[in-house]
């Protein structure tokens, strides 16, 4: 069975991240991940890391959760890890047979990991403690271009439709034999599976498209939310907002 | 003398890949009316249905819907009266949310945001879906999502009620909630009823007069009249509903009657009667044509077999 992706799993959750309006949360965060991104310093980089799980202990998702989608981020980034530690060139500490590994390239390495494994865990406070549609509906609101909101919207609607259909295609083959091995002929039929998987995804858009012009669709779909923003959000995104700027300043100065 | 609310003339479509798929259609709905349109698979229903609401706009004949013809009415206008609802309720609910989904044609029709959330409110109890609002639609079963894509389009009011198959692929318990929703929407509301369906048992519950489509339209009248014609039903890969073959069946053994009935309803009136008239009994008997009479109308039932 292939998963849904449930990123919204614990949005139903109570907590300060929870109650944040969801506006202002986007704001504040995307400015945080900006500059933990950025971050040129280790030690600084090590601080914003200590933030962001601070942040995400705060918004009381199961740190289970997290790190069940933290393997893939730490494969790709753990390979950059070695590659850099490996190439860069600098101050040689260790030596095997043809490999050298140097200071500077422990030292880029580590940033960059750290640096990423701040911005991945960061994400969960910020998209994990609203309903995906809520997301959307404040992207709207913040004056996000419309045409990418419908798309965001569409993409999150069907993503669901579509895993089914694969998976009922999927089905339909191994109940006829199919197995999945490295053969060609393997390969050959999945990629005709996904060929019909888009046959029949473009034939719904056309379904789809009718039956939102036979409700009035006009090119640009207004959707009914309430939000509203108080003092309280005004002073977490200001401290969120300051603190990533500080960890800039504090670098600079340190650097 | 009831008002025409659709009227369509000689309306003829083709694909754009060539195949002929309506001929020459003339129809009529009547305000306040219940229609359904039979036909085999392929017979061209439900291109038919998209040229009530303009989708489809043919050339070739005339739509008229409430004495306007589709071709040349804004879009906001001609959804504010026909509403239709598709087979498959994954292509309608295509918001995050059933809210959402409620709320599209409303927000589209213009109305202000008071009376969206009273619209979607009323749309949702009248199906039996409070409390859904937030659901994502992939979260509900076939039956809910049916009656849900039901609601979105009745948010929009419609004086004209399309349906493209509605009770289709539904559990027994779901299609008699929607069939008894349809009734109710039709005798408490006064909505037009047109139903494109091959779904033949229940059409006495939800229709009183029938279109046969195969193209063209091949016949049109009640019920009794089109169900009684057993070459028109075999040649359009038709069936007369179960109840009626069963007073078939009861009239080789002897069941006097000229119109037979078409659903439990209509039996329950007729077995009444019957009895009644006949001073407290129906007599029933096996005499000697009995047996050939049922081996013709067994076989007759079987036509499809290849033999």
């Amino acid at each position: 069975m292939i998963e849904y992706p449930e990123i919204d799993k614990y949005a139903s959750l109570d907590s300060p991240m929870h109650r944040f309006d969801p506006r202002a949360k986007i704001i504040a965060f995307l400015f945080l991940i900006f500059s933990v991104v950025l971050i040129p310093d280790l030690k600084i980089a090590f601080i914003g890391l200590f933030f962001a799980i601070f942040l995400l202990i705060l918004s009381r998702i199961p740190l289970t959760f997290v790190l069940s989608y933290m393997k893939w981020v730490a494969m790709f980034v753990l390979s950059f890890f070695v590659i850099l530690a490996f190439t860069f060139p600098g101050e040689e500490i260790a030596r095997f047979y043809f490999l050298h590994v140097t200071a500077e390239g422990l030292y880029t390495g580590l940033l960059i990991t750290v640096r990423a494994f701040s911005a991945f865990i960061l994400i969960f406070p910020m998209i994990g403690t609203m309903r995906v549609d809520t997301t959307i509906k404040a992207l709207d609101r913040l004056k996000v271009p419309n045409s990418l909101v419908q798309m965001l919207m569409f993409t999150y609607r069907y993503i669901f439709v579509f895993i089914d259909e694969f998976q009922r295609i999927w089905t339909a083959m191994e109940s006829r034999g199919f197995k999945l091995r490295t053969t060609l002929y393997a390969l050959r039929t999945i990629g005709k599976a996904m060929g019909m998987l888009f046959v029949r995804s473009y034939e719904r858009a056309e379904r789809v498209y009718q039956a939102m012009r036979s409700r009035g669709y006009t090119g640009d779909p207004k959707t009914l939310v309430e939000f509203e923003i108080r003092m309280k959000d005004y002073l977490l995104a200001v401290s969120i907002i300051g603190f990533a700027v500080s960890l800039h300043v504090v670098s600079f100065i340190v650097m | 003398m009831k008002k025409e609310v659709i009227i369509i003339r000689n309306l003829g479509y083709t694909y754009p890949d060539g195949t002929r798929a309506l001929e020459n259609v003339n129809m009529a709905v009547y305000e306040g009316e219940r229609v359904a349109i039979v036909g085999p698979n392929g017979a061209g229903k439900t291109t038919l249905l998209l040229h009530l609401n303009g989708i489809l706009r043919s050339t070739d004949g005339q739509v008229e819907v409430f004495g306007k013809s589709v071709g040349g009415v804004k879009r906001e206008e001609i959804i504010n009266d026909v509403g239709i609802v598709f087979q498959d309720p994954d292509d309608q609910l295509f918001m995050p949310t059933l809210f959402d989904d409620l709320a599209f044609g409303p927000i589209n029709l213009g109305l202000n945001e008071k009376e969206v959330r009273e619209r979607v409110k009323k749309a949702l109890s009248s199906l039996g879906l409070s409390g859904y609002e937030n659901k994502c639609p992939h979260h509900l079963s076939y039956g809910e999502k049916k009656k849900a894509s039901l609601a979105a389009v009745m948010s929009m009011e419609p004086r004209i009620l399309v349906l493209d198959e509605p009770t289709a692929n539904l559990d027994p318990r779901s299609r008699a909630e929607l069939i008894g929703i349809i009734k109710e929407l039709n005798e408490r509301e006064g909505i037009t009823i047109v139903i494109a369906t091959h779904d033949v048992n229940a059409i006495p519950a939800l229709a009183d007069r029938v279109y046969v489509l195969n193209r063209r339209i091949i016949a049109e009248g009640t019920l009794q009249k089109i169900f009684s014609d057993f070459e028109l039903l075999k040649e359009n890969n038709l069936e007369v509903p179960e109840v009626f073959k069963l007073f078939e069946v009861l009239r080789c053994f002897g069941y006097n009657c000229i119109e037979l009935p078409l659903s439990i309803d209509e039996a329950i009136e007729h077995l009444t009667r019957t009895v009644e008239t006949e001073g407290g009994h129906i007599h029933l008997h096996i005499h000697e044509h009995t047996h050939d009479e049922v081996k013709k109308l067994k076989s007759k039932y079987e036509h499809h077999k290849t033999s």
